[in-house]
């Protein structure tokens, strides 16, 4: 079961979000643009490709 | 062999309904959860184009061979079929808390994956190596066809319908400023994938009842209890984080209105009633700040006209409101609320929703980016913009598309990889769930009877609420209270008698 929302007990009360990740993520601030560069070299290849052929593609028939 | 039954309504009636006993969590503030999830598909590369309802049928090759049928449910108690239009359609099976259905949506995912993975190479066999399949939780093709994630909510049947579509849904059309899965379009960068195509749904949403709640009133429960809530305006949400916190606070909304109805007094969702529900979805999600205001209707009642009384609400104030309500009532029974998903920290819930809406306030898309769909693309456009790469508007619809195939796609993938996604469920979480159902709801007793049905090669059906065997030996199991994991004793008879009947013929 995923853990991070996972009720823990008596103690489930006391915790508050911005005691918990909040530091966390502004700490990471950097190293999130580092991270963001590499997402884009991992999808170069996907830039390359055909876009209109890949988007013209997809015609379903109708849903709901 | 399963063969499907309709599943429609097999509500007992009359004098039979009397001696149904009441599910014991009638009472209390639990509640059943499931999402269906349709799926969009398509083929590029390869010699030559395959259209949606070659690659879906494909697809549906091993389903068939061994159901006899593109309609079936799985050992996991979920149901997968293939939908008008070539949509692949998962729907999960009961779960009782925000992150079972999480779990489960995502193991419906992993099926459709490797069917399309199968179907891929059997496709690459006639038409070249080089083609590839899409499969994409989307809501919305190239050619405008619109289709949709669907979430169920099982509610008492206290809460008259009216007062359910009046107080939910200002709270659906705001929620988008975190469900929302984005899209850029014609007019620009929307929160929604569905805004534009809604405008009936949401429209008659307010005039009757048909859209966002089942038109048959098909509860899969006891009528006498409860209702099924069949809400159709959301998006489909690759972001874990976006699914769990949409039916996480639609719960607490939809929690909050069963015990101002059990109390006899108003809600106070009312003050947020809008006066064009229609033109109001379409402005929210046209508006990433979320500070566009929009009309509020003319009679919220007098306690609701004290609230904005100049009559107009920005879609960050509506959900402040619904936030606020809901603390109170987790502050007026602070242990009935908490105990109302079994899983789940409400209060961490009540604490991320603030943080979500103080970060939209303070105009800080990055922070969301790797916790909401349409914030993560909002992101990557602007890096790829700030790279100085060229997105032309195919390029952009492309690379939108590419966030929601979830067999090829390379945008969300690489977003996980790097760290730039918050996951919430394991790998190891997922694997589980599809083979094996929640263990807390009747899904618990399908999952096992057609794991053991097809493990005796026996001849039978299920639907949601009933398990038919019809060889070697004949049963049935009515299943009414989707809160019951049993096994009762009927089911045991059941299995039983199957168990001895394929011993006799070994």
């Amino acid at each position: 079961m995923p853990q991070e929302y996972a009720a823990q007990g008596q103690a489930r009360q006391e915790r508050r979000a911005d005691e918990e990740h909040q530091p966390v993520e502004r700490a990471q601030a950097q190293p999130q643009a580092d991270a963001l560069d590499q997402v884009l070299d991992d999808i170069a290849a996907t830039l390359e490709t055909n876009a209109q052929d890949y988007v013209s593609s997809f015609v379903q028939q109708g849903g709901q | 062999m399963p063969q499907l039954r309709d599943s429609g309504t097999h509500a007992l009636t009359g004098s039979d309904a009397a001696k149904v006993p009441r599910s014991p969590q009638y009472e209390t503030g639990a509640r059943i959860f499931g999402i269906e999830t349709e799926y969009g598909v398509s083929m590029t590369g390869g010699e030559r184009h395959g259209d949606a309802r070659q690659v879906a049928s494909t697809m549906f090759m091993p389903v068939v061979a061994q159901a006899r049928s593109t309609n079936t449910y799985l050992c996991n108690g979920a149901r997968l079929y293939l939908d008008v239009g070539a949509h692949p359609e998962y729907a999960t099976a009961e779960t009782r808390d925000p992150l079972d259905a999480l779990v489960q949506d995502l193991a419906g995912e992993s099926v459709i994956r490797r069917l399309a993975l199968q179907a891929q190479q059997r496709i690459r066999s006639t038409v070249g190596d080089d083609a590839i399949i899409h499969v994409f939780k989307n809501n919305v093709d190239s050619a405008g066809h619109a289709f949709g994630c669907h979430e169920n909510y099982l509610v008492r049947r206290y809460v008259p319908l009216p007062v359910i579509e009046r107080e939910l849904l200002p709270f659906l059309i705001t929620r988008q400023l975190f469900s929302g899965a984005g899209r850029i379009t014609d007019h620009g960068f929307e929160l929604s994938q569905r805004a534009d195509y809604l405008d009936e749904a949401v429209s008659s949403a307010t005039t009757r009842a048909r859209p966002m709640v089942n038109t048959r009133d098909e509860p899969h429960a006891d009528p006498e209890e409860f209702r099924r809530l069949h809400v159709i305006i959301g998006d489909s949400n690759r972001s874990q984080f976006a699914t769990f916190m949409k039916l996480a606070t639609t719960h607490l909304v939809l929690g909050a209105i069963e015990s101002s109805v059990r109390a006899g007094r108003a809600s106070g969702f009312q003050a947020c009633a809008l006066a064009d529900p229609s033109i109001a979805n379409r402005a929210i999600s046209r508006d990433i700040t979320g500070t566009a205001l929009v009309q509020l209707a003319q009679d919220r009642g007098d306690e609701g006209m004290a609230w904005h009384p100049q009559g107009v609400a920005s879609a960050l104030d509506i959900q402040q409101h619904y936030l606020d309500i809901v603390r109170q009532a987790m502050a007026a029974d602070s242990h009935a609320v908490a105990a109302s998903l079994p899983r789940t920290d409400v209060v961490r819930v009540m604490d991320d929703w603030q943080e979500l809406l103080d970060r939209l306030r303070a105009n800080d898309v990055d922070a969301l980016a790797d916790k909401l769909d349409w914030a993560a693309k909002y992101r990557l456009f602007s890096a790829l913009r700030g790279r100085g790469q060229r997105i032309d508007a195919w390029r952009a619809q492309q690379l939108d598309m590419d966030y929601h195939d979830i067999v090829n796609g390379s945008v969300y993938p690489a977003l996980v990889r790097r760290g730039m996604m918050r996951v919430l469920a394991s790998e190891q979480d997922v694997e589980r769930a599809v083979g094996q159902p929640p263990a807390d709801t009747r899904a618990a007793m399908r999952g096992r009877f057609i794991r053991e049905a097809q493990r005796h090669g026996a001849r039978f059906s299920c639907d949601w609420t009933r398990l038919t065997l019809t060889e070697p030996v004949h049963g049935e199991v009515v299943m009414l209270d989707p809160f019951d994991a049993g096994p009762s004793e009927a089911f045991d008879d059941m299995l039983a008698q199957l168990e001895d009947a394929a011993g006799q013929t070994q």
